[in-house]
């Protein structure tokens, strides 16, 4: 950079102030609402603290630690499950689901942009609504779940209210509505392979599944990378879908419902809240390292 | 001759050679090949993607007691009445209008605050800007602020208030990463040059540089419009008086006051996501374009998830 990095703009007494002035305000407004709250949730794990008006917040030192540890230890080791069956199963079928979209959709042709866009749709949706559609599909007494399980498997099963069921389907609901977002970032990947070497496989005889194995996978190492990243990362975090559908019951209690339950439920704790986001920080922290880690270590090998 | 034979003379096109007929056959099979991808295509989008929300519609329409008597068939006979009463029963105008308030205010203040922001550390006026950058891309990493938030707006007044709500998501002052990266790319010269003119520093920055940003506003606008106007965590925690409520807050309330009568729900989540839809069918191209473009560094932004920033920025 040749020219100046001191602001051009304002007579000399206020060139020194505007750059300061610029950011104050946003900045101020990030220290208060963006950086304040996450630093202030370590200390709010060390106290109880009902949240309740008039009541008064704590100190306790490790407190919130040592029950989860010890005498509510089951709790939260289900809770850490949960969540890496959850973490896995929607990694696992949003990234072949999307992938193979992608694959099927990816050409420029009659009608594909409109069918692309309904997939991708579910998106834009909020989770309300999401959560209330896939009620009604999976209501155990007049849903057309139902009838399908009825007919085809025969008996009865109460989806949403059965405890090894209820994550899977939720699994599957995070899929169907983020799977879209997936499909995209393939697609864009798929095109920035260039068609030359397909050409040129093609002519040393190399059928499609050999293609896709050797050159297509390959060389969609990078969307794979953010597909990963993002699905893995976004699914830790989630679980305003399965407040909507199952509040945390018939195990579906992820690490985020059991914050939000323990913080804003029946009895609230935010001081037990607050450690159980520490948790989680804790837990995305790990997962997203070693998986960036990973996924890097991959790119370049491939 | 034989009739075939005329029909052939009769035709303007030539008689076709055996080479020509293999190519018309192979054309023939591609071509229905094609229209079996096309056809598994339509199934797979329209079957498993927009069947469901049919689905939903359709109960919409439905009286109670025939959709008792036949829960999964069509409505008969049909009825409007279910959105009606759901529209006088869950007040969803004045939630609307609420939607529309903490959705648009907070994307436009944030939008206006990101830039002001953005701008001096893009280029590179503060000492340590990009320790500075570096210093805001890891705060998104920190714990989830939730908790904290919610009884810091108890102790400021924000809690359960129209003003206070406004002010929370205005001011996290996310989209700033997007924007970093993007007004390196206008020319320094200008700022120069309009600085050279007598043009002030504020007036730079709506007249010149807003404008030139408008493609990656546009996007990051929507996306965070979208991502606003969905939310449904922090409105349950923040507000609790439901005349503040939003469309999401409301519909969440609604399905839990009338939960087995799902015509009257489906209803209530036709109207919940009419707006939306209509949204997304306008500024479906951009969306779409916007992911594969990298915008998923903007909704990241809005969606307090900054992590996805960072990957996707490299």
């Amino acid at each position: 950079m040749s020219s100046s990095t001191t602001c051009p703009f304002g007579t000399r007494r206020t060139r020194r102030w505007i750059p300061w002035l610029s950011v104050a305000v946003p900045s101020l407004g990030w220290l208060v609402f963006g950086l304040y709250p996450s630093l202030a949730t370590v200390y709010y794990s060390f106290t109880t603290y009902s949240g309740l008006p008039g009541t008064p917040m704590t100190f306790c030192g490790l407190c919130n630690y040592r029950d989860m540890f010890t005498s509510n230890y089951s709790q939260l080791s289900q809770a850490v499950v949960t969540t890496l069956e959850y973490v896995g199963g929607v990694t696992v079928l949003q990234i072949g689901l999307g992938l193979g979209l992608a694959l099927l959709l990816q050409r420029r042709r009659f009608g594909y942009g409109l069918y692309r866009a309904l997939i991708f749709m579910p998106q834009v949706f909020s989770v309300t609504i999401v959560g209330v559609l896939f009620s009604l599909l999976l209501d155990p007494s007049s849903g057309p779940a139902e009838a399908v399980y009825h007919s085809v498997i025969g008996g009865y099963s109460s989806f949403l209210g059965d405890s090894n069921l209820a994550i899977w389907l939720i699994v599957l609901v995070n899929v169907w509505m983020f799977s879209g977002y997936t499909m995209l970032v393939y697609i864009a990947g798929l095109r920035r392979i260039p068609p030359e070497v397909y050409e040129a496989a093609s002519l040393d005889g190399a059928g499609a599944i050999r293609r896709f194995w050797k050159i297509t996978w390959p060389l969609l190492a990078p969307s794979t990378t953010v597909n990963v990243f993002l699905t893995v990362m976004g699914s830790l975090g989630e679980y305003a879908l399965i407040l909507v559908l199952t509040q945390g019951q018939y195990h579906t209690q992820t690490l985020g419902m059991f914050m939000f339950n323990t913080a804003f439920g029946v009895n609230p704790d935010l001081g037990l809240g607050s450690m159980l986001a520490m948790v989680q920080f804790v837990l995305t922290a790990v997962i997203g390292g070693v998986l960036l880690w990973a996924l890097r270590r991959r790119e370049v090998s491939l | 001759m034989t009739t075939t034979q005329t029909a052939r003379l009769l035709r303007d096109t030539p008689v076709r050679t055996d080479a020509q007929r293999a190519a018309r056959r192979r054309w023939l099979i591609r071509g229905l090949r094609l229209s079996g991808v096309q056809l598994l295509c339509f199934a797979v989008s329209a079957g498993l993607f927009a069947l469901p929300l049919v689905y939903l519609l359709l109960q919409a329409f439905k009286t109670y007691p025939s959709f008792l008597k036949d829960p999964t068939g069509l409505p008969h006979p049909w009825t409007l009445s279910n959105f009606s009463a759901a529209w006088s029963q869950g007040d969803f105008g004045t939630e609307m209008v609420n939607s529309l308030l903490y959705a648009v205010v907070p994307d436009v203040l944030t939008l206006i605050l990101g830039v002001f922001l953005a701008f001096p550390i893009s280029r590179g006026w503060f000492r340590r800007s990009n320790l500075l950058y570096g210093f805001f891309v890891f705060s998104g990493f920190l714990p989830a602020g939730l908790i904290p938030l919610f009884g810091e707006a108890q102790k400021l007044g924000l809690y359960d208030n129209q003003v206070g709500y406004l002010i929370l998501t205005s001011l996290t002052g996310a989209g700033f990463f997007f924007f970093v990266g993007y007004i390196k790319t206008i020319p320094r010269e200008l700022d120069e040059a309009a600085a050279m003119d007598g043009c002030g520093y504020f007036r730079f920055v709506f007249t010149i540089i807003l404008p030139q940003m408008k493609p990656a506003l546009a996007t990051f606008a929507i996306f965070g419009f979208v991502a606003s106007w969905n939310n449904l965590i922090l409105p349950l925690i923040m507000l609790s008086d439901s005349t503040l409520w939003p469309v999401t807050r409301g519909l969440y309330g609604f399905f839990g006051e009338h939960t087995t009568q799902w015509p009257l729900i489906a209803a209530a989540t036709v109207i919940v996501a009419a707006p939306i839809l209509v949204v997304f069918a306008v500024l479906q191209r951009h969306l779409v374009e916007g992911v594969a473009g990298g915008a998923a560094t903007g909704s990241a932004g809005v969606g307090n998830a900054p992590a996805a920033a960072v990957a996707a920025e490299e």
